[in-house]
């Protein structure tokens, strides 16, 4: 086990060391004049009169090639992209996302000849690529996939014990301290608002956010905010991804053997009228606090709405099987395609990979040291596991997860998954709030 | 030039620091705001109901009988699961193909079959 977050740590540092030596490595074989030069050549056919047929075919096949337009970052952003699948088959590490994620990165980086018109990379206005893309750049695909979420969520434990919804809160510091760590780094207030939400440790919340804010289109102070799409759905997706190597450390390091063992009561028995009432006040009450953040709120209540109703059972297995099956391929697949050596291998990537792993560690932290915190304030009887506090990370069920074993490890009889579930759905409520806020103050 | 720059990174500071101050006392406060009302929903129902009760002039029981130990009900999901998984394989557990007794038909007689008919023939 120890071994194999080892090797897993390894590989993901090498990397980013990769990412890193090569940015300096995009730069055609040739430079920037012989590729003009090269692409009005094959405009025009790239043929010598004096040529023959055949060989000038040949040459113009040669030259539309991928092997004539590699660099080394298509190269690097391959072996990232083969990384990825890797990490989903032989360690299970979230594979209905990292293996699309991982297919589209080798199909955005099989290098083509750009600007030829053939509509064939996803930046490329009109390609079949660019068009599955608008899902994310419009933000269509995370609202879809909350509502998907929200009808296979069952709040229950967080109906039961709605103090732990404060966790979620607490682990949502995570966003706005790398906020402003990414204004320290040079990021201007929309783009380190798109980088902060990755603390949020929620995929679509932070490829929503991102698609609003840094979206290479939008203007603050007279200038273009960069394209920060594809480097922060990765981001996002790989610490997702990496939550059972990134959370135990922190876990271990904030609390003590006796607070580890703490046996909290089991969740009450919830009625069928009170969890019918949850996402409608949850969708009003949210709805009314944030607006912005109507989209994905709006959807993930709504999915739970149509689960527990008891009468739209066709649609919320719709919604929680087929929509969300075929919005997570559409999404994953496009998500990785963005990541295109010309766009991704930049210095902000590797920024944005060294600011998303601090607000992983923040906010499992600040999950954590809440519910110290709280204890403080309850009865013996009512005390709070903080290992539960890791959970308020969102990254939902895989933290849940993460603190149900870690529980295990010191009591093999102490089962903490039922009460990690609430402070991780109140996770996504609390990191939905925040990227509405931020939205409605950076936009 | 170095005192605009200055003015336009304190700008930029004060505002990020008010977006992260405001933002997550937002945060804070729209999720304590729902933790007051889902502890408040459980008791208006409950409240709600020993009226109606009340009102129909039967008698309300004092605790709630329903809360179990969580031991209790990973028992009573497993007794449900297995009676569940149970029920659907009630079966004779045979996996052979069931022979079937057919009335003589010459088609899958040995007899006429073609090896057969040579051999009896020669």
């Amino acid at each position: 086990m120890a071994l194999r977050k080892l090797f897993t740590l390894i590989a993901a540092i090498a990397i980013i060391a990769m990412i890193s030596s090569s940015f300096k490595l995009y730069e055609k074989p040739d430079n920037s004049i012989q590729q003009s030069e090269q692409t009005v050549a094959v405009q025009d056919m790239g043929v010598d009169e004096s040529e023959a047929g055949g060989i000038a075919g040949l040459k113009k096949f040669y030259q539309y090639s991928g092997f004539a337009n590699a660099t080394a970052g298509h190269f690097v952003m391959i072996l990232v992209g083969l990384f990825f699948i890797f990490l989903a088959i032989r360690y299970d590490y979230e594979p209905l996302l990292l293996i699309p994620i991982g297919v589209g990165i080798l199909i955005g980086n099989i290098p083509f000849v750009e600007g030829v018109g053939l509509k064939l990379g996803i930046y490329e206005d009109g390609s079949v690529m660019n068009y599955l893309y608008k899902g994310v750049t419009l933000g269509i695909y995370p609202p879809l996939i909350f509502l998907g979420i929200g009808a296979m969520t069952d709040f229950s434990s967080l109906i039961s014990n709605p103090k732990l919804m404060l966790l979620g809160a607490a682990a949502q510091i995570g966003i706005f301290l790398t906020f402003l760590g990414a204004i320290a780094l040079g990021f201007n207030p929309p783009e380190a608002g798109a980088i902060g939400i990755i603390g949020g440790a929620d995929g679509p919340t932070a490829i929503f956010l991102s698609s609003k804010l840094a979206n290479g289109v939008n203007l603050y102070n007279g200038e273009t905010v960069l394209n920060l799409i594809g480097p922060i759905a990765i981001a996002a997706y790989s610490y997702m991804a990496l939550v059972p190597v990134i959370q135990p450390p922190i876990m271990r390091l904030l609390t003590n053997d006796k607070e580890r063992v703490i046996k909290m009561k089991p969740p009450r028995v919830v009625p069928k009228l009170e969890k019918i009432l949850f996402p409608i006040i949850g969708l009003l009450l949210t709805g009314f606090i944030s607006p912005s953040s109507l989209p994905l709120l709006g959807m993930l209540f709504f999915g739970n709405l149509l689960k527990e109703s008891g009468y739209t059972k066709r649609l919320a297995d719709t919604a929680r099987n087929s929509m969300i099956d075929i919005v997570t391929i559409l999404l994953g697949v496009t998500v990785g395609a963005s990541t295109q050596a010309t766009v991704f291998l930049k210095d902000t990537s590797l920024m944005i990979f060294g600011l998303g792993a601090a607000s992983f560690i923040i906010a499992t932290a600040g999950g954590i040291m809440f519910a110290k915190f709280m204890n403080i304030f309850l009865s013996k009887d009512d005390k709070i596991n903080p290992l539960v506090g890791a959970a308020g990370v969102s990254a939902v069920p895989d933290s849940a997860r993460v603190v149900q074993n870690e529980g295990l490890k010191y009591d093999s009889s102490n089962h903490l998954l039922m009460h990690a579930m609430a402070p991780n759905v109140s996770g996504v409520i609390g990191s939905a709030v925040a990227a509405g806020i931020l939205l409605s103050f950076l936009s | 030039m170095k005192l605009l720059d200055y003015i336009l990174i304190s700008s930029i500071w004060e505002f990020a620091i008010t977006v992260t101050v405001i933002g997550y006392l937002i945060v804070l406060l729209a999720l304590i705001f729902l933790f007051f009302v889902y502890l408040l929903i459980p008791k208006a129902l409950d409240f709600y109901t020993r009226a109606k009760l009340r009102r129909a002039g039967k008698k309300e029981s004092e605790e709630s009988t329903i809360s179990h130990s969580g031991e209790v009900n990973a028992a009573i999901s497993m007794a449900i699961y297995l009676c569940m998984s149970e029920r659907h394989d009630i079966e004779s557990g045979k996996i052979t193909a069931k022979k079937l007794s057919k009335r003589y038909s010459p088609w899958s007689s040995k007899i006429y079959t073609i090896m057969g008919g040579l051999n009896s023939r020669f």
